[in-house]
């Protein structure tokens, strides 16, 4: 008997020496995503990533709200990491308006951006840790994290979908004693952030697992086209914080940090290592921003763009973001296109997994630094 | 490093915890002190205050039934509807004031940005569950309660590590 079968679904003689495993959409290691594999025993022969389970339209509507309205539904990609996806937003439309932006708001932009990168990596380091069966690392850095959630709710008002940063500015100002509240803090934490080094980062258990696994040399992290930490983890010094500073990123004090092994190790080590780093700019911006002043500029109450486009990139959490924004004499934007780091990463998830061990998938695809969310948009 | 000793070092680390003071807040017992009364909003600067964005509260003496939060919720959540109410005020001639589904409320506060009339402003009041759908939607009557809260726990950091209370 021989009946039609659905396409994209194939049966398997039982002397086949290749078997197709689907992992996800629903499995808890891949996210809302599905990743075809092809294993030959206990080696990955082939993968091919299916993306696109959470598509929601994003782009589209951003077309019939107007440059306000748009910016709470245009952080639901990322909910952890807001304040970043809204930033080269609130940048291209403040270009396409013509609105200056006042001193003190770059700044305090600036703080909520590398708060919100540290609430990102804290979040994706403990799903890293529960996905390599290291139950202390979900725990040690979701607690922590809420050092930085507290910060921000007192900032903004709200714990995880801030909608903080607006075109103009932020929506309110720094609450009293905010600074004395976030330097405590951030010293907290960067005294905790070192104790994750004997209990994660140096664990030969950890490093077993991860050393030499998922190799990207320098050359293909260019070639592939990958950004944020996976391409430093390479080897290749570029951070849009650096090379092309927004706001005021050009006056403060860090260093970038790359990383040349290319291994899952070192692409999960990079992000941690940024986590000083931001804690060094929060410190910085707060000692360098302007103690007074206002922090939005004040937009008439339907604005709009002439006929122009740009283009604004940051770094977010997962590597270089951007926002073309296409304006035609209107309220609202002709065309919004959202570039994310995630979807640039994962084109290199079948190069690194081809030749590995099946269970050596969940330590390769969560170093990629990949939010199944924001790529589908 | 040898893996013994790597092991070894772990190990204690996580040992040194048990010596740390737990971080959980015990949350119906202990609920997080927060900034101010709640996000407000000046529109003479144009610039907001600092606060939680909980529940509204609605100023019936100053809402002049503009429907402007109403159109800055279009688009975003849709949660805000003009309704009819039983009052006099000279300002509100239509006699309409807004009422918030908040099944449907974002909590972005976008709405208290566009209110030019100090009439709608947010609280500290985050607590709104309810068994039913209907319950969840807000008359102008009920957003004009003032919320009781007792809120009072604040992050403490001591050589023992940070806690809450």
């Amino acid at each position: 008997m021989t009946t039609q079968l659905p396409p994209g679904i194939q049966l398997e003689k039982i002397d086949d020496r290749i078997m197709t495993l689907n992992v996800g959409p629903q499995h808890p290691g891949s996210g809302h995503m599905r990743l075809i594999i092809k294993v030959d025993g206990d080696y990955i022969v082939s993968c091919d990533p299916d993306p696109g389970y959470v598509h929601r339209g994003e782009e589209k509507m951003a077309e019939y709200r107007n440059y306000i309205q748009n910016v709470p539904h245009l952080e639901r990609p990322v909910i952890h990491d807001s304040s970043n996806i809204l930033y080269p937003y609130c940048l291209a439309v403040e270009e396409l308006l013509g609105i200056e932006v006042p001193e003190r708001a770059k700044y305090v932009r600036v703080i909520a951006a590398e708060l919100n990168r540290c609430i990102y990596t804290l979040y994706w380091l403990a799903i890293y840790g529960i996905f390599l069966g290291h139950s202390t690392m979900f725990m040690w850095p979701a607690g922590d994290r809420e050092l930085f959630i507290d910060l921000l709710e007192a900032m903004s008002g709200a714990r995880v979908t801030h909608a903080y940063l607006v075109p103009g500015g932020v929506r309110n100002d720094l609450p009293a004693n905010f600074e004395e509240r976030c330097l405590r803090q951030v010293d907290y934490f960067e005294k905790r952030l070192k104790e994750y080094q004997a209990v994660f980062y140096k664990n030969p258990i950890l490093i077993s697992r991860t050393e030499g696994t998922g190799i990207l040399s320098r050359t293909d992290a260019i070639r592939l086209g990958t950004t944020g930490s996976v391409l430093r983890a390479s080897g290749v010094n570029f951070d849009i914080r650096k090379k092309e500073p927004y706001d005021v990123y050009e006056n403060l004090d860090f260093e970038t940090v790359v990383m040349k092994e290319g291994d899952s190790y070192a692409r999960s080590y990079v992000p941690y290592l940024e986590m000083f780093e931001s804690c060094r700019i929060i410190r910085d911006a707060i000692r360098k921003m302007p103690k007074s002043g206002s922090v939005r500029t004040k937009l008439k109450p339907n604005p709009k763009g002439g006929n122009e486009e740009v283009y604004k990139r940051v770094e977010s959490g997962r590597g270089a973001l951007g926002y073309y924004v296409v304006s035609n004499n209107r309220p609202e934007p002709y065309r919004v296109k959202i570039s994310v780091g995630s979807f640039r990463n994962l084109i290199c998830m079948p190069y690194l997994l081809k030749g590995e061990l099946l269970g050596n998938m969940p330590a390769v695809y969560w170093s990629l630094n990949y939010w199944p969310v924001e790529a589908d948009r | 490093m040898s893996t013994a000793g790597g092991i070894i070092r772990a190990l204690n680390s996580g040992i040194k915890h048990l010596a740390i003071r737990r971080f959980t807040l015990r949350y119906p017992e202990q609920k997080l002190k927060f900034v101010g009364d709640g996000f407000q909003f000046n529109p003479e600067t144009g610039v907001g205050i600092a606060g939680l964005r909980g529940r509204h509260i609605l100023y019936h003496e100053h809402c002049t039934g503009c429907q402007l939060c109403s159109v800055a919720c279009e688009g975003i959540a849709e949660a805000i509807g003009m309704v009819k109410v039983n009052e006099t005020w000279k300002q509100n001639k239509k006699a309409i004031m807004p009422q918030i589904d908040y099944g449907k409320c974002v909590f972005c506060g976008l709405c208290v940005d566009a209110c030019p009339f100090y009439a709608l402003y947010m609280t500290n009041d985050y607590e709104l569950s309810s068994f039913t759908k209907s319950a969840l939607i807000y008359t102008p009557a009920q957003l004009a309660i003032k919320p009781k809260i007792s809120q009072d726990v604040e992050i403490k950091i001591d050589d023992r590590g940070a806690t809450h209370g």
